[in-house]
């Protein structure tokens, strides 16, 4: 068996190329999930009749099941309802135009907003509730007390839960090669079919995600002391 | 391409997909196991700074950390019969079962030695003193007051693992295994209707997972009897 050192050079060279669509893919899931989290959040604090309760089983669901029957769910099911939605209004378009990492980017968006409410959910917790308290007391609505006290803090606090998501999702991308969307994993299975060097590719794609997670901890770091910075003791 | 989706077949493909599920489930005990006890001889270089081995700890749990599973499985799957053959014996034929809980089990030890070593780091230091002062030597101290009180403080992450271990699991169709998922993806291509089969798997999968979280739950509840409750900003009546 030939140990093929120079491939795993190449490999890596080819697969540099897909890291952008790589980490698009672990972002924007992120920053849509953010928005679907805050949603989730609103609903139950205060305790919007009906939707807690889809709130509790969308954030159950999503997390107690893996993230690539979501893609598959996500991928198999939205373009037949697409279709049907656009003869009905006569839009033209098919859902076979939709690339995949488009329903890729989707599912792991709700994905994701089921990991961040949990995230977002703990930061919250771990808020004093004399602060709310104190907000109301000197007049602030519910969406200012929520948007200049609540969620500040619970942000601040979950800076490290933050990052452990972010680089869990970029692990998550690599469920996208199943799809046949060229992002690391991806081309390492292209790269590596003409010549067999399988081992070698992977081995490429794992020192690529290494580097990548190794550089998103540091961004952690820094990120954990700039807002230290702002968590002084009482006066 | 398709043909219409059809309910019904979700609840032929249920029981089908369960037939499999005491397969996923060994594949997950096994990988659970193996990587709880070399976890621990992770963690323990990792919480004595043992020189050298330390840090070849901090690079493999850096390693298995950072690193998506599918790619390690691959990584296992195709290095196996690689070094195997090093030495002259052919495990290229070799069932891909036991590549992947493996790897699992690789996986699962880096992600164990983290957790053990923050239980242990959460136990007061002045339980190990007073182990000393009584006498009890380093690894006495170590086994019977620390280690105890550790685990008891991990359990939730432990458990938190436990699921992400059982999702982890769902990749192994990638190399071969066939597990509940393997079984799913054959039924795929039988019987041409892969959404309902995604579905049934869904159901299953989600049935494990809330199985799992209630014994978690209850488990933890009854570990941990005498703690206060905290008032947070959910308890609060705002309207």
């Amino acid at each position: 068996m030939q140990f093929d050192f120079p491939f795993i050079v190449s490999a890596m060279k080819e697969m540099v190329k897909t890291i952008p669509l790589t980490l698009m893919m672990a972002v924007l899931p992120i920053v849509f999930g953010f928005l679907v989290a805050l949603g989730n959040i609103i609903v139950r604090i205060f305790r919007i009749k009906g939707l807690v309760a889809c709130s509790r089983f969308y954030v159950s669901f999503f997390r107690s099941t893996p993230a690539i029957l979501h893609i598959m769910l996500i991928y198999l099911g939205i373009p037949p309802v697409a279709d049907q939605v656009s003869s009905f209004f006569h839009l033209g378009w098919s859902a076979n135009e939709i690339p995949v990492s488009m329903f890729v980017i989707m599912a792991l968006s709700l994905t994701a907003g089921a990991y961040l409410t949990e995230i977002i959910r703990s930061g919250i917790l771990a808020m004093d509730t004399g602060q709310v308290e104190a907000a109301y007391s000197i007049g602030l609505t519910h969406s200012q007390t929520f948007r200049r006290v609540i969620l500040p803090q619970a942000l601040m606090v979950s800076i490290p839960n933050f990052t452990n998501l972010g680089i869990g999702f970029l692990h998550t991308t690599s469920i996208a090669a199943i799809v046949a969307v060229p992002e690391i994993t991806g081309t390492a299975t292209i790269v590596a079919s003409d010549n067999y060097a399988f081992l070698e590719a992977f081995i490429g794609a794992a020192i690529i995600y290494w580097v990548l997670t190794l550089i998103l901890e540091s961004v952690n770091g820094v990120l954990e002391r700039k807002a230290a910075r702002f968590q002084g003791g009482t006066l | 391409m398709e043909n219409a989706f059809d309910m019904n077949m979700i609840g032929d493909f249920v029981p089908t997909l369960t037939a499999y599920l005491p397969v996923t489930l060994y594949i997950l005990t096994l990988s659970l196991l193996f990587g709880f006890v070399l976890g621990l001889f992770l963690a323990l270089p990792r919480i004595y700074n043992i020189p050298i081995v330390n840090q070849l700890a901090k690079v493999y749990i850096s390693f298995f950390r950072g690193t998506p599973i599918m790619v390690q499985l691959f990584i296992v799957f195709y290095g196996i019969p690689a070094l195997t053959g090093l030495i002259g014996i052919d495990t290229s034929k070799m069932d891909p079962f036991y590549a992947a809980v493996a790897t699992y089990a690789l996986s699962n030890a880096a992600a164990a030695a983290e957790i053990i070593r923050a239980g242990v780091g959460s136990v007061d230091k002045g339980q190990t003193e007073a182990a000393y002062s009584i006498g009890l030597s380093g690894s006495q101290a170590f086994r019977r007051i620390v280690l105890p009180q550790a685990l008891v403080q991990a359990f939730p992450n432990m458990g938190n693992m436990v699921i992400s271990s059982l999702k982890d699991t769902s990749l192994a169709f990638s190399i071969g295994v066939m597990d509940m998922s393997g079984r799913g993806q054959t039924l795929i291509t039988s019987s041409n209707h892969s959404l309902e089969v995604y579905i049934a798997l869904s159901i299953v999968y989600y049935a494990v997972a809330v199985l799992f979280e209630w014994f978690f739950r209850v488990a933890e509840k009854r570990i941990k009897k005498n703690q206060t409750r905290i008032v947070t900003v959910f308890d609060m009546n705002i309207h």
